[in-house]
């Protein structure tokens, strides 16, 4: 894609490059851009479209001749006729909604705990050495532990309502938000510490203006995962032993042979997990507002 | 505040402990006092990763007197940006002592100025934010820290841009910025490590004009590691001439061309300038040529390490 003339105004600002030579000529040039992208955009959206119903209307069809057994697999009818019933008449325990609020309570809660403790402990270990060396080796033995197994302790232990899935959840985001941390905090420039503290910095200002800052690219990229492991979290644990929640309903479907109810319950999963990735993407969005802006999105805009 | 918190008290210890080390010098950075900076029989060694020992600067004896402008120019690889950390603060030598206003440097000092080769500047701050850093981290209260980053951000001729970040800039205005940043501090003495040496030929013309321009108003003692020799003379009191390494002094060159100089680039058509150019470049040379084989068997030994 000719991305040439969009370029020249993402260029260094320095020289305010807004054409103010804009003959007659480059306007019809601007137009014919402005075309072409967005007849892309119409080609691009139609193609989704088109991929969407194909698959969906694929195993309908499939499910309906019967070379798809709707039994083991359920099919697109019965998942929509499926979510309908729910929120006409609930679940077993309850309105679909407390369920889903239930869930989605856990893992928020469990992301925000894990959250924390990976970036105070990953900004920790990133600072002093010592402390880093003597824990590396358990660190290690943690990661690779499968963690979700402590989900069965943490329900033995915590019992059947929200702490032993808000656990759960938060043990595993700590992993994955520590671990981004802890790197972020090594790769921080060394010139720009040097700087700071020729500035005069106390070692609780390098942290705050320089080491902070320069981690949260490498904190926020790995808060997109760290939610999807929240909500893995709260569902196993619901799965493990729960009185309501997402993951009992997903449980109970499979007990009643309800391929279906397990389909739908993944749906609602899978839109609670795009708002939530659509709210970190804002944030990363507000928080990363310095950062050059990619090629790609220089395109796009 | 009747109950400080954990934190201010934290943060108090650490300048309290600042000042303590640097007592005078912490209490004329307000004025700029220019201080002399003298390094005797200074000797630093590393230790690579691989646990051999290797020897950057031996027996270096420089004296820079108090608001002298000093050029160090050397082979690639001969320790300058070693000996400039080092009265920085920033590392301490294996042997010898550093002195800064007649005070061993133990640790970072208050009143140093530093200018780094590559960029130093926070890309997440805009222009105006990465030039008040200094007065931010000496405690001075926001809008004063402001107040002051503005009149610097004008002074390096970056009026307008207050509010672009780093990436919005030309090599050349991140330059300014990093200089406007370095001077915050009314800086006793300025290193400045290769600071031009990413910039095209006319912008760091352009660079040092406004760099000598500013100096002379403040006149801070200046070490400034070059490997252009032209540069050095241009800008510079005394240049001096470093072995290919391990580091040492080779020759100490003073430059009697009157200031203020005006233009560097006119400069260099000096006759008198020429005639230096001429001497210092004899003594430099033997020093490149003799790094330059020393990396190229390395480089061919090795396979392109430089």
């Amino acid at each position: 894609m000719s991305a040439v003339p969009v370029n020249r105004n993402s260029g260094p600002a320095a020289e305010g490059a807004t054409g103010d030579l804009a003959s007659a000529d480059e306007t019809a040039i601007a137009a014919d851009i402005r075309n072409r992208t967005h007849r892309r955009k119409t080609l691009l959206w139609t193609a989704r479209l088109a991929t969407l119903v194909i698959i969906v209307g694929g195993w309908q069809l499939l499910a309906n001749a019967k070379i798809i057994d709707p039994f083991f697999w359920g099919k697109p009818s019965g998942i929509v006729t499926q979510l309908k019933n729910w929120v006409q008449n609930g679940t077993a325990y309850g309105s679909i909604w407390l369920q889903i609020w239930t869930t989605f309570k856990e893992a928020v809660l469990g992301f925000v705990i894990g959250v924390l403790a990976g970036v105070i402990v990953g900004v920790l270990l990133g600072q002093v050495r010592f402390l880093a060396e003597v824990a590396s080796p358990y660190i290690k033995i943690a990661n690779a532990i499968p963690r979700i197994v402590l989900g069965s302790l943490f329900t033995v232990a915590l019992g059947l309502g929200i702490a032993s899935k808000v656990s759960l959840a938060s043990v595993l985001v700590f992993f994955v938000v520590f671990f981004n941390a802890f790197q972020g905090v090594r790769e921080v420039d060394r010139n720009l510490l040097a700087n700071a503290r020729v500035l005069g910095a106390s070692r609780l200002a390098v942290t705050r203006h320089v080491v902070l800052p320069s981690a949260l690219t490498w904190i926020i990229a790995s808060l997109h995962v760290a939610f999807g492991m929240a909500i893995i979290g709260a569902i196993v644990g619901e799965f493990l032993g729960a009185q309501k929640g997402l993951g009992l309903v997903i449980a109970t479907a499979q007990n009643n042979f309800n391929p279906n109810g397990v389909f739908a319950a993944m749906f609602i999963i899978a839109v609670l997990a795009l708002t939530a990735e659509g709210l970190i993407a804002l944030l990363e969005r507000r928080l990363m507002s310095w950062r050059p802006p990619s090629q790609t999105e220089a395109a796009a805009a | 505040m009747a109950q400080p918190t954990k934190e201010e008290t934290v943060a108090n210890t650490f300048a309290k402990r600042r000042r303590a080390v640097h007592g005078t010098r912490e209490s004329g950075a307000a004025a700029v006092r220019p201080a002399q900076i003298e390094l005797t029989g200074v000797t630093k060694r590393f230790v690579t990763p691989s646990g051999t020992m290797f020897t950057a600067l031996r027996d270096v004896d420089m004296t820079i007197g108090a608001g002298k402008f000093c050029a160090v120019v050397g082979p690639s690889g001969c320790g300058k940006s070693t000996t400039l950390t080092m009265v920085a603060g920033l590392e301490r030598p294996s042997a010898g002592t550093v002195q800064v206003g007649g005070q061993s440097v133990d640790g970072i000092a208050a009143g140093t100025g530093f200018m780094f080769q590559s960029d130093a500047l926070m890309p997440w701050k805009t222009v105006l934010g990465n030039v008040a850093l200094g007065p931010v981290f000496r405690n001075v209260p926001k809008k004063e820290a402001q107040a002051q980053a503005r009149e610097w951000v004008r002074r390096v001729g970056l009026a307008g841009f207050e509010d672009h970040h780093p990436h919005q800039l030309s090599g050349g205005m991140r330059k300014r910025v990093s200089l406007a940043a370095a001077l915050i501090n009314n800086p006793s003495i300025l290193l400045m490590d290769e600071p031009f040496g990413a910039l095209d030929v006319q912008t760091k013309a352009m660079m040092s004009n406004e760099l000598l321009a500013l100096w002379e108003q403040a006149r801070p003692s200046v070490i400034f590691v070059t490997h252009d020799l032209e540069e050095a003379i241009a800008l510079a009191d005394q240049v001096v001439v470093m072995t290919a390494g391990p580091g040492t002094v080779k020759a100490v060159y003073d430059i009697d061309l009157p200031r203020p100089r005006g233009a560097v680039q006119e400069i260099r058509f000096a006759p008198r300038f020429l005639e230096l150019h001429h001497q210092i470049w004899a003594s430099l040379r033997e020093e490149v040529e003799s790094a330059y084989t020393r990396t190229a068997t390395v480089a061919s030994a090795e396979g392109g390490r430089s």
